[in-house]
């Protein structure tokens, strides 16, 4: 019962922030019904996906200040899980993607025992190393398609088809994903105000204090780690059912991993709101960016300029990203 | 009865003895000083009773049971807690938040984590600081925080780093109050570091000192402030030598 309560108890929020949220809410559920260009509904979903990504990250990179750089491996597995599954066996979306999920969460474990004995940097590159291992793997994998990857051809299923999640227009895959935003926002809303929330942020704040204080440092941080694992993984089982075609290249990249870290980061790392922040400022900006200068006159990798510009301006501003900027503000009103 | 007995507790940091060879117990319902120069191992000492630090030989025994090679998460959810020195907060969490997570250690429950912390809060009389972020603080009121933290996982034993270093006169009273009244009230058994000696031979039943890792005397803080050797160790060898006289 108290779990109940507290995963739907954001009363310790500024009234402000409610209807903001719910205002934010609102425009997501109605934006499918409102006019808009197909490239906007491709950007939306990316920015959901997108959120979730950083959701996740946020549980042990953000309240647990374990700087992860490795979460594109996870996104790999559950992406490779769903589309494996479904061209061999035909097995359906709803069930490969908690199968995957448990493979991620299984690998988690194995990579996350040793690693949590690293701190700092180190813990940071090791995760780094981890990921490109496995895509290293992939590429040279023939059971799943080496290299050139795998592709969910349409054509073998009657779209709409809402168990394996092969559907012709993006709306379907837009509800979806929004459906498992909402629940994402829920579960965190919980999570940091959990025990083990809680143990996490102590971890971040000192570790030895944090011992001290019964809690098992090295447990918690796997444990956490499996719950990020857990977000990505989901999200990469539907990102191989959206997007239809997957390579190592592009769901297990450096690139990917550091995008979903830098997207919680900016937005603001540790708090409910932060990545879902950072994605609706960086996702738009990105695609956008890239449409209107990188196609045109050889301009491309201008959006990747961009892009580091406001990292490091918002970095040196303040750590703790945009979300970081308003609190800031709001205590020092208050005070 | 013997709450915690260290039986010839010896610790080695590559060669350079930081322990040596210390035995000591203390009682159930005491409140014990540990004092000694700068450098006598005193926080190692905390540290090797609190799993921080793995012993190089010797014996910890607490309320009946060994916990000489426990983990420092282990030691504390037997009911042996304990402050810190230095407390280096990133300040994430506010002062109840932070009570809170000490209080996590007994109960998963959110609601029941709350209302301890408050009780320990207000007992404490630090209820006014609940929202405060812990970076906020002066450094008194962060010292009593952490000693609210760790009553937080409702220790039998606690053990204070200096809780008092640094604070001027009036907040050092405050302390001392929270201390006894940790101490008298809640039956907590305490073992403190401290240098101000004001504090710690007030209240203490019993002092320890330490001096280059050796335990050179125990007892009454009375007899213990007239002890030579514990003169020497303080005030050096040629002061004991040309104030022989007054020490008689």
């Amino acid at each position: 019962m108290e779990t109940l309560r507290n995963t739907f108890d954001f009363s310790d929020f500024p009234r402000i922030d409610l209807m903001v949220a719910g205002f934010v809410a609102i425009f997501l559920v109605v934006f499918p019904l409102v006019p808009h260009s197909s490239f906007a509904m491709a950007t939306m979903i990316q920015f959901l996906m997108f959120s979730l990504y950083g959701m996740g990250w946020n549980t042990i990179g953000g309240y647990g200040g374990q700087v992860d750089l490795g979460k594109a491996q996870y996104v790999g597995i559950g992406a490779y899980t769903t589309a494996v599954m479904l061209i061999r066996w035909d097995v359906p979306f709803w069930f490969s993607m908690p199968i995957g999920v448990c493979l991620a969460v299984g690998w988690s474990f194995i990579i996350g025992y040793p690693l949590f004995r690293l701190t700092g940097h180190y813990f940071a590159i090791a995760t780094i190393a981890t990921s490109l291992v496995l895509k290293d793997i992939f590429e040279v994998w023939d059971f799943v398609g080496a290299a050139r990857g795998l592709e969910i051809s349409p054509i073998k299923y009657s779209p709409p088809d809402f168990l394996r999640l092969i559907f012709k227009e993006d709306i379907y895959y837009y509800y979806i994903i929004l459906g498992f935003f909402f629940l994402g926002i829920l579960y965190v809303n919980w999570f940091r105000k959990s025990r083990l929330g809680f143990q996490l942020r102590s971890i971040k704040d000192n570790e030895e204090v944090a011992q001290s204080l019964g809690i098992n440092v090295h447990w918690a941080k796997i444990k956490t780690y499996a719950i990020a694992t857990a977000f990505v993984s989901l999200v990469g089982s539907f990102h191989a059912c959206y997007i239809k075609n997957i390579e190592p290249e592009d769901t297990m990249s450096l690139d990917l991993s550091i995008l979903i870290a830098l997207m919680a980061m900016l937005g603001g790392a540790g708090s409910l709101w932060g990545p879902i922040i950072g994605a609706g400022v960086l996702i738009p900006l990105k695609s956008y960016l890239k449409e209107w200068l990188g196609a045109k006159a050889g301009l491309v990798g201008i959006d990747l300029i961009f892009y580091s510009l406001i990292i490091m301006v918002v970095s040196a501003a303040e750590p703790r990203g945009i979300w970081g900027i308003v609190e800031k503000i709001r205590r020092r009103k208050q005070v | 009865m013997a709450l915690l007995e260290v039986h010839n507790l010896t610790k080695d940091f590559d060669g350079l003895r930081a322990n040596d060879d210390i035995s000591f117990t203390l009682d159930q319902g005491e409140l014990v000083g540990l004092i000694g120069p700068n450098g006598a191992g005193k926080t190692t000492l905390f540290n090797c009773i609190s799993g921080l630090h793995p012993v190089t030989s010797g014996r910890i025994i607490f309320d009946g049971q060994e916990i000489t090679q426990l983990k420092p998460y282990e030691v504390a959810r037997r009911g042996l807690a304990r402050t810190f020195q230095v407390y280096v907060a990133s300040g994430d969490l506010t002062v109840e938040e932070n009570v809170m997570v000490g209080c996590f250690m007994r109960t998963r429950s959110r609601a029941q984590a709350k209302a301890r912390a408050r009780e320990i809060l207000t007992d404490l009389r630090l209820s006014d600081l609940a929202d405060y972020l812990m970076s906020e603080l002066p450094v008194s009121a962060q010292k009593r925080v952490t000693m609210a933290t760790a009553l937080g996982s409702d220790p039998k034993l606690l053990l204070l780093d200096e809780v008092a270093a640094g604070l001027n006169p009036s907040e050092i009273d405050e302390i001392m109050t929270s201390i006894k009244h940790v101490h008298d009230d809640l039956g907590v058994t305490v073992m403190l570091i401290e240098h101000v000696m004001e504090l710690v031979m007030k209240v203490s039943h019993r002092v320890v000192v330490l001096d280059y890792g050796k335990k050179i005397a125990e007892g009454e803080p009375a007899k213990v402030a007239k002890d030579p050797l514990v003169i020497k160790a303080y005030l050096g060898e040629r002061y004991v030598r040309e104030h022989a006289e007054e020490l008689k």
